[in-house]
C-alpha cells in the first residue's frame, strides 16, 4: 500500500518523504537537438519527455482539408517500451494516447497565435523515456518550451501539474488533504486530476480526471493545483530566462 | 583517430523548487524595466523577455512584432508573445526572438529549391513557414527576349526550372498569409550551379546569416581561383567556382542587360581539385560561425578564411574544421 | 502531389557532389578524410527504470536513445531446448532461440509497419544473434529464459540512413545492459537477489581488467564512388553513392581481430534520380537535340559536367576492399569500437 492512510496521518510525509503541498524536482533544458525548430528536455521527478517541435511549415499533407485560416497544430506522443516498470509496447493507435494528443493540441490551440501563420502546420512531437506519474502535465510542460525555442508565439505558457486526495472514492474521509504533484504509485491507488494553466493565477486551460472523488473534494484539488501550477510556471520562466542568458552572452 | 566521441555537455544543477516565498519577488522584476534607457534602433538589449510577460503599460508606446495586447488588462499593457529581447524603434516596441524560422522581408535575397511545378508557376522552398511563389512571368528568358510567356513556355516550365534545382531571387512582394513571391529579373539571380550548397537555418544559437550591404561576394582563394559566395537571408548558402559570363556588347540600342544563353543549364563547368577543396574549406568556416554562434557575414567569413589558413600553416593542415579548429577559428574572428 | 525523385538536390550538385567524391583522394563537402567519422556525444546508462541503455547524438542533430529491458519467460512453448540431454545439460553450440531477443524501432512520422523500420529493425537483429553466443546467455535452465527486448528511438526526422547511429547506440546499450543474479537453482522457479549491486552484466567483464570478454557486433555504413570508399558519409554523399554497404563486425574470440558477421546491400537513393540535361540538348539553354544525340552526348561525358545515375553493381574487387578496410588490424572497425570503449554513463 503506496500511501498507508494510518502513516500519513502520523507524520504527514508521503512515501518519498514530501509533504502534501511539495512538488518533486523538476529540471528542464531548451534546444536540446539542433536538428529540429525547437526542443526541449524535461523531468518532472522520474518522468523524462522530450519534446521536438518542427514548423510552422508547409503541410506535408495537402489537399482535402480546406485552406484553413490559422495554422494547425499536430500533437504525436510515442511512449518508449521501456519507459514503465515492465515493459510494454504502447501502440500509437490507442485510445488514451489518442486522447491525450488531441487535449494537448487543443490546449495550445488556445494560447498560441495560429493566425500568424495561415495555411501551415505546427507538428510536436513527444517522446516519453520514462514514466512516473504526471504524464500528461509533464508533456504539456516539455510542449510549452519546446514552442517557446522554436520561436511560435503565444499569449501566455501553459504550465500544468496534477493534484490528488488522500481519500479514495469510496471512504467518505472528511478530512482527506489534497496533495501535489502524485509519483507513478500514488497515481495507481489514488483520484487525481491534471491541471494546465495559462494567462494568470485562475485561467485553467486543462482539466482532465480519469477517476472518481467525491464533489466536495474536488474544489481543494483545484485550488491547490491552481497554486502549483503557478509553482511550475515560475520554473519554466526561469528555465527560458536562464536559456535566453545563456544564448545573449555568447553572441 | 578516425572517430572522435565526444562526453555529453554536463547537465545544469538541478533548479531547486520555489516556495512560496520566492514567488513574490518574482512578480515585481517585470515592472522595473526601464524601457527608457533601451539603446533605440536595431542594437540588442541583453535582457530576456519571456511570453506574457507585461513589457510596460506606459501608454506613449506602439505595439509591433512580438507584442500583443490582452483584452483584459488595462488598455496600453503590452505583453510579449516570444521569449526574447526588446528592440526600440522611435516609439515602436517589438520583441525579436531568440530564435525562429525565417519569415521574408520584401526585398530579401534569398536562394530556394523548387518543390513543385505549377501550371504557371514553382512552389520554392525558402525555409519560411509556407512556400514561396515563383511566377513564370518572373523569370528572365534566355537570350533577353522580352515577350509575353506563351503556351509553349508553360509546356516548357521544367526545362526552366525543375524539381530540386536550386535558384537565388529576391522577395519581390508578399501574399496576404505571409508566403513570399520571387523574382530572378536581374542577371545575378538564376538557377545556381557548379558548386555546393548548404544550410545554416536550425544551427547554433540562432545567429545564422544577418542582412548585410553585400550577399554576393567573391573571394579570392589561396589555391583555388575565384570562389563566389551567396549568404542567402534564409540560412541557405551557396559556394561556387566563379564564372565569368560572356557577354554581348550592350549597345545604345539595346539598353537592358541581355542574359546570356547559358543561364538555365544543369552542366557543370570543369571545376578543379584545388577549387574544390577551397570551396570545402569555404563550407567548414561557415558551419564554424554557425556553430559558434556568429553572425554568418562577408566580413567574418573574410576573417574566418583568412584565420583557416593562418592555423593551417602554424599547426599543421587539418581538413575537417570541427572540434577544436573550429573553436579556435571562431576566437580568432571574434578577438581579431 | 510527390516529387519525381525524393532527394532534393539538383542536377549540378550531384554532379559536382560525385566529380569531388571521384577524385583522388577524394574530395568531401566537409573536408573529412575518408575514414573520418563525424563527432558524435555518447552516453551510456540514462535510464534508471532500464536494465541498460544507451543515447548516441551525431552532429547533424540526429539523436537515438536505446533502452534495453530483460522479462523472465517460460521456455518449452515449443518443445524447449534443442538438443537437450535427458538431464537438462545442454552442449554443443544450439542454446537458446532467436526469438527470445525482440528488436523495435520507433522512427518519428513513420509507422510501424513502414519498410524502413521493419528493414532496419530485421538488419540489426541478424546482426546480433549472428555468432549465437547472445541468446546462449539467456538461458536461466531448462524452463526458464530471459526475453530481451532493445527499444530503439530515433528521435529526430532521419536526414540520413540511420543504420550505423543505431547500430552504435544499440551496441552501447547492450555492453551496459545488467541482469539481475539468480539465486534459485537449477529448475527452480527463478529467485533473484533483490540487491542491483550483485547484478551481472549480460556481456560479462573479466574480473582483471573490467573489460568485456565479448561485445556486441557494430554495423558500419560504407559507400563507393568510383574506386574510393569512404565511411561514415552524411546524406549529401548517399544521395550520390555508386553503392551502399550495411558491415557488421564484431570482434574475433580467436585471434584479436575482427569479423565480419553480416553484410547487407542498401539501395543507393542515387539511382532513381533523373539524369541532368546537357546544355548542347536544353532548349532553354538554346540548344536542341535528338533523343538519340542527346544519349550520345550523355555517355561521352560519363558524368563528368552533367549528372548520370549510376548503373551496375559493385564490383568484387571493391567489395572485398570494403570488407577489409571494416575487419583489418587497424581498421576502421577497431578503432570505433575503441573510441566506444572510452564512454562513460
Amino acid at each position: 500500500m503506496p500511501l498507508d492512510s494510518s502513516t500519513y496521518a502520523l507524520a504527514h510525509l508521503r512515501v518519498d518523504g514530501r509533504r502534501w503541498k511539495e512538488l518533486r524536482r523538476i529540471h528542464g533544458q531548451m534546444s536540446t537537438q539542433a536538428a529540429a525548430d525547437g526542443s526541449s528536455y524535461f523531468e518532472m521527478g522520474n518522468t523524462k519527455i522530450i519534446c521536438t517541435v518542427l514548423g510552422p511549415r508547409q503541410p506535408t499533407k495537402s489537399g482535402g482539408r480546406d485552406q484553413s485560416r490559422e495554422a494547425i497544430i499536430e500533437v504525436e506522443i510515442g511512449v518508449a517500451g521501456f519507459s514503465g516498470m515492465d515493459r510494454k509496447k504502447r501502440s500509437r493507435n490507442d485510445k488514451r494516447t489518442q486522447e491525450m494528443q488531441y487535449t494537448i493540441s487543443s490546449a495550445f490551440a488556445s494560447t498560441v497565435f495560429t493566425s500568424q501563420y495561415p495555411h501551415s502546420t505546427i507538428t510536436i512531437v513527444l517522446h516519453v523515456l520514462s514514466q512516473d506519474g504526471a504524464l500528461l502535465a509533464a508533456c504539456i510542460n516539455a510542449a510549452t518550451l519546446a514552442l517557446i525555442d522554436a520561436g511560435v508565439p503565444m499569449q501566455d505558457y501553459i504550465a500544468a501539474c496534477t493534484t490528488g486526495s488522500t481519500a479514495s472514492y469510496a471512504s467518505n474521509d472528511e478530512d482527506a488533504d489534497p496533495l501535489l504533484d502524485l509519483n507513478g504509485m500514488e497515481e495507481l491507488e489514488l483520484p487525481f486530476l491534471t491541471m494546465g494553466t495559462s494567462g494568470g493565477e485562475d485561467k485553467v486551460n486543462v482539466l482532465v480526471m480519469e477517476t472518481r472523488i467525491q464533489m466536495p473534494r474536488l474544489e481543494a484539488m483545484v485550488s491547490v493545483g491552481l497554486d502549483g501550477c503557478k509553482q511550475v510556471r515560475n520554473i519554466l520562466d526561469g528555465i527560458v530566462r536562464e536559456h535566453g542568458k545563456k544564448l545573449l552572452s555568447s553572441r | 583517430m578516425a572517430i572522435t566521441i565526444l562526453a555529453p555537455a554536463p547537465a545544469e544543477a538541478p533548479r531547486r523548487t520555489y516556495h512560496e516565498t520566492d514567488l513574490d519577488t518574482y512578480g515585481e522584476d517585470e515592472d522595473e524595466m526601464e524601457i527608457d534607457d533601451l539603446p533605440s534602433g536595431h542594437r540588442r538589449s541583453t535582457q530576456v523577455i519571456t511570453p506574457g510577460q507585461i513589457v510596460t503599460d506606459d501608454p506613449q508606446w506602439m505595439r509591433g512584432h512580438g507584442t500583443f495586447a490582452a483584452s483584459d488588462d488595462a488598455s496600453s499593457a503590452i505583453r510579449s508573445t516570444l521569449a526574447g529581447t526588446l528592440q526600440k524603434t522611435n516609439k515602436l516596441l517589438s520583441v525579436v526572438p531568440l530564435r525562429a524560422r525565417y519569415t521574408p522581408e520584401i526585398g530579401d535575397l534569398v536562394i530556394g529549391r523548387i518543390v513543385e511545378v505549377q501550371s504557371r508557376r514553382w512552389k520554392v522552398d525558402v525555409a519560411a513557414p509556407l512556400l514561396a511563389n515563383l511566377l513564370l512571368s518572373s523569370i528572365n528568358l534566355p537570350g533577353g527576349a522580352l515577350r509575353r510567356r506563351t503556351s509553349v513556355d508553360e509546356l516548357n516550365i521544367r526545362s526552366f526550372f525543375g524539381e530540386g534545382e536550386l535558384l537565388v531571387a529576391e522577395v519581390q512582394s508578399l501574399f496576404q498569409d505571409g508566403s513570399a513571391s520571387l523574382h530572378t529579373r536581374s542577371l545575378k539571380y538564376g538557377k545556381l550551379r557548379n558548386g555546393h550548397f548548404m544550410a545554416v537555418s536550425g544551427m547554433g544559437g540562432g545567429a545564422g546569416v544577418v542582412r548585410s550591404k553585400r550577399q554576393i561576394f567573391t573571394l579570392q582563394t589561396a589555391r583555388g581561383g575565384e570562389v563566389d559566395v551567396i549568404l542567402g537571408v534564409n540560412g541557405y548558402i551557396w559556394i561556387a567556382k566563379h564564372v565569368e559570363e560572356k557577354r554581348e556588347e550592350v549597345g545604345l540600342n539595346r539598353l537592358e542587360e541581355t542574359a546570356s544563353q547559358s543561364m538555365y543549364s544543369s552542366q557543370n563547368d570543369e571545376i578543379s581539385s584545388e577549387t574544390r577543396r577551397e570551396i570545402a574549406r569555404l563550407a567548414g568556416c561557415i558551419r564554424v560561425l554557425a556553430e559558434g554562434s556568429v553572425k554568418v557575414e562577408e566580413d567574418n567569413l573574410r576573417r574566418a578564411y583568412e584565420a583557416s589558413l593562418e592555423l593551417d600553416e602554424i599547426e599543421g593542415e587539418v581538413r575537417y574544421l570541427g572540434g577544436e579548429r573550429g573553436r579556435n577559428i571562431v576566437d580568432m574572428v571574434l578577438g581579431g | 502531389m510527390a516529387p519525381y525523385t525524393n532527394i532534393p538536390l539538383s542536377p549540378a550538385e550531384l554532379s559536382y557532389l560525385h566529380t569531388s567524391l571521384a577524385q583522388d583522394p577524394p574530395i568531401r563537402p566537409d573536408g573529412r578524410s575518408p575514414t573520418q567519422f563525424r563527432p558524435l556525444v555518447a552516453e551510456t546508462d540514462i535510464l534508471p527504470s532500464a536494465n541498460g541503455s544507451a543515447r548516441i547524438c551525431f552532429a547533424d542533430g540526429t539523436e537515438a536513445v536505446v533502452g534495453v529491458k530483460a522479462e523472465v519467460e517460460r521456455t518449452g512453448r515449443k518443445g524447449g531446448l534443442v538438443r537437450g540431454k535427458e538431464d537438462g545439460e545442454v552442449e554443443g553450440e544450439e542454446r537458446g532461440e532467436d526469438g527470445w531477443l525482440d528488436v523495435s524501432i520507433e522512427i518519428p512520422g513513420t509507422r510501424d509497419d513502414d519498410a524502413l523500420p521493419v528493414f532496419l529493425a530485421a538488419m540489426l537483429t541478424e546482426a546480433l544473434l549472428a555468432d549465437g553466443e547472445l541468446k546462449g546467455r539467456l538461458v536461466i535452465g531448462r524452463v526458464w529464459h530471459w526475453r530481451l527486448f532493445v527499444d530503439i528511438l530515433l528521435l529526430s526526422q532521419p536526414l540520413s540512413y540511420p543504420l550505423p547511429l543505431l547500430s552504435l547506440t544499440t551496441h552501447l546499450a547492450l555492453l551496459s545492459t545488467r541482469l539481475p543474479a539468480l539465486i534459485s537453482q537449477k529448475d527452480e522457479d527463478p529467485l533473484f537477489n533483490d540487491d542491483w549491486e550483485a547484478s551481472t552484466h549480460l556481456f560479462p567483464r573479466q574480473p582483471t581488467t573490467n573489460e568485456p570478454e565479448t561485445k556486441p557486433p557494430i554495423t558500419l555504413l560504407v559507400m563507393t564512388v568510383g574506386t574510393n570508399i569512404l565511411f561514415d558519409p552524411s546524406s549529401d554523399e548517399i544521395a550520390v553513392a555508386d553503392a551502399i554497404v550495411a558491415i557488421s563486425a564484431t570482434e574475433d574470440s580467436k585471434d584479436g581481430g575482427l569479423k565480419m558477421v553480416a553484410l547487407r546491400t542498401v539501395d543507393p537513393p542515387s539511382r532513381l534520380t533523373s539524369a541532368g540535361v546537357p546544355t548542347q540538348a536544353n532548349t532553354t539553354a538554346g540548344g536542341g537535340l535528338s533523343a538519340e544525340e542527346t544519349l550520345k552526348l550523355r555517355e561521352k561525358d560519363a558524368g563528368a559536367t552533367v549528372w548520370r545515375p549510376p548503373r551496375g553493381g559493385v564490383s568484387r574487387t571493391v567489395l572485398g576492399r570494403m570488407i577489409k578496410k571494416v575487419v583489418e588490424k587497424g581498421g576502421v572497425g577497431e578503432e570505433v569500437l575503441e573510441g566506444l570503449r572510452g564512454v562513460k554513463s
